[in-house]
């Protein structure tokens, strides 16, 4: 899991239906790029009995 | 002159709502063609408000310090029967059928809206370099950025068009226009103030609040706009308070966190100088002055980022279609969202609350938190990096880096000048400019405790803003 190889974001928005030019797919991919870096040692950490920030409420009068 | 000035003197009746819309109006008339600042201007309705407004003075039927006070909207709340773009070609002819809250209960309130500011296309950026609707520029000097993406609401108050004009921040969107434009800007607590109405950029980063001349202003605005709201699932029921704070508070005692890491990192040497001398204010003021570590603020911008660019393509992807009518940068970033996977977005939000947790260990030691808004002041228009102590930066992630954090805690968090640099600004047009550009003071308090940060904000700035030469 942690040696899981970096995502390849031109590859990922071609099979999404991004068609456009290199240095198009190049503008979206580079800052993906950056961010996973950054975000993928934080995930890691995550211990499993975190729940997300945003929780769903059964009861709308709790959800209000 | 501020809010509660002009409230004071409509109420001793030295001078009429009309006369105070008029004056606003030939403001932005004479002003607007080298800012930008308004993008719509509503002179028609807002002169019959102020008719009507001073017709119910006269009876004595008072609304409130609002009543008969010309103010503006940032473009993305919506307004009845009025265009709300939110900056975009995408809603270039939309008009609303009902008010945002906000709107109503100003409205309730008594202002007068004098008309609709201009922002970073859909909010999403901190240029205010419109695409489709041209640049705000910043009054401080013309070259340069208001900051966004609340540029045009920033730039409006900054030249003194209005006293009030209502922004929205989900990365730093009032705080920081507020910073680059030498004004007072307020993001109080999630769920405080209600979403409803307002264009969302992203659900679980967005917060509404004013930018105003004065600390009080802003408190007597958020007394008009805070409270429980049914239409918007994140707002709260907690009471509201009088947010208005004395005119000289004390803040004798009251403990103010120094950051000993991140905030302080690489900063522009005259904000780390004008934010060093607001903390010794504070110090002879009798605050205490508690140095600190925080947790990892790197970390939760990252998350935050992640998150903002997961939200706002849920938003917006069923425009996505319409790729010719977004601006170059915002498409990018859009792009980028769509292709984040499901397990990001449910991780950063797992992230979130982890991180919520570990930041609020912070506050049984300190009553809130002094950092720069920002680490360098506003930018030249079209500049991408900015060299910050010898290294060079991207413009938008250096203007964000100290703000966007406090999205994802949803503290409330107000920007205040606290000096103007000593640098030449850039002259351009022939007209006279000043000869600096404002810093900002974030003050970050804990959940709901907005009350507090206005209080120690008025003892550090009670006067009105500064004027740029204009």
């Amino acid at each position: 899991m942690h040696n899981e190889p970096m995502r390849d974001w031109k590859k990922i928005a071609r099979a999404n239906g991004f068609s456009m030019p290199e240095a198009a797919l190049e503008r979206i991919a580079a800052p993906l790029d950056a961010l996973e870096a950054d975000f993928r040692p934080l995930a890691r950490e995550l211990p499993p009995e975190v729940g997300p920030a945003v929780i769903f409420h059964a009861d709308t009068e709790d959800a209000a | 002159m501020t809010l509660l000035e002009a409230a004071a003197r409509l109420r001793r009746r030295d001078i009429s709502s009309v006369e105070l819309t008029a004056a606003a109006l030939e403001h932005v008339e004479r002003l607007n063609p080298s800012t930008n600042a308004m993008q719509l201007v509503m002179a028609e309705s807002a002169r019959e408000a102020a008719k009507q407004a001073d017709a119910e003075l006269a009876r004595g039927e008072g609304r409130g310090p609002l009543h008969g006070i010309p103010i503006a909207l940032k473009d993305l709340f919506f307004t009845k029967g009025v265009r709300t773009t939110a900056g975009s070609k995408l809603f270039e002819n939309h008009v609303p059928d009902h008010d945002a809250t906000v709107v109503e209960w100003l409205r309730r309130g008594g202002a007068v809206i004098a008309g609709k500011t201009g922002m970073h296309e859909l909010a999403y950026g901190i240029t205010s370099s419109n695409p489709h609707f041209g640049a705000v520029r910043n009054p401080w000097d013309r070259d340069r950025i208001p900051g966004g993406s609340s540029g045009g609401s920033a730039a409006a108050v900054s030249a003194g068009m209005v006293a009030m004009a209502m922004g929205s921040d989900t990365g730093g969107s009032i705080r920081l226009p507020a910073a680059y434009c030498g004004v007072v800007g307020l993001k109080p607590t999630y769920g405080r103030v209600s979403r409803y109405g307002a264009m969302p950029l992203a659900f679980s980063l967005d917060h509404m609040g004013p930018f105003t001349r004065s600390v009080r202003d802003a408190g007597a605005v958020l007394n008009v706009i805070a409270g429980y709201d049914a239409r918007d699932e994140a707002s709260c029921r907690r009471a509201v308070e009088n947010y208005v704070p004395d005119p000289e508070p004390s803040i004798l005692g009251l403990r103010i966190g120094m950051p000993e890491n991140f905030y302080f990192d690489r900063l522009d040497p005259e904000v780390d100088a004008a934010v060093g001398a607001a903390f010794r204010h504070a110090e002879s003021m009798g605050a205490q002055i508690v140095p600190l570590r925080v947790p990892d603020i790197g970390a939760m911008n990252t998350v935050a980022r992640l998150i903002l660019m997961a939200e706002a393509s849920a938003a917006l992807e069923p425009h996505l279609e319409h790729r010719d009518l977004f601006g170059p940068d915002v498409l990018a970033l859009l792009d980028q969202g769509r292709l984040l996977s499901a397990t990001d977005y449910v991780n950063a939000q797992r992230l979130r609350r982890g991180m919520q947790r570990e930041f609020a260990r912070l506050w049984p030691r300190i009553d809130c938190l002094f950092t720069p808004t920002t680490p360098i002041v506003a930018p030249l228009i079209g500049e991408t990096t900015v060299a910050i102590a010898g290294e060079n930066e991207d413009v938008r992630l250096a203007s964000t880096r100290l703000l966007r954090a406090i999205n994802l805690l949803g503290l409330p968090a107000i920007s205040i000048p606290c000096g103007v640099g000593e640098r030449q600004a850039t002259k351009n047009d022939g007209l006279s400019h000043a000869t600096g550009l404002p810093i900002g003071l974030q003050i970050i308090g804990r959940p709901f405790d907005e009350a507090l940060i206005l209080r120690v904000a008025q003892a550090l700035h009670p006067a009105e803003v500064a004027v740029p030469k204009l």
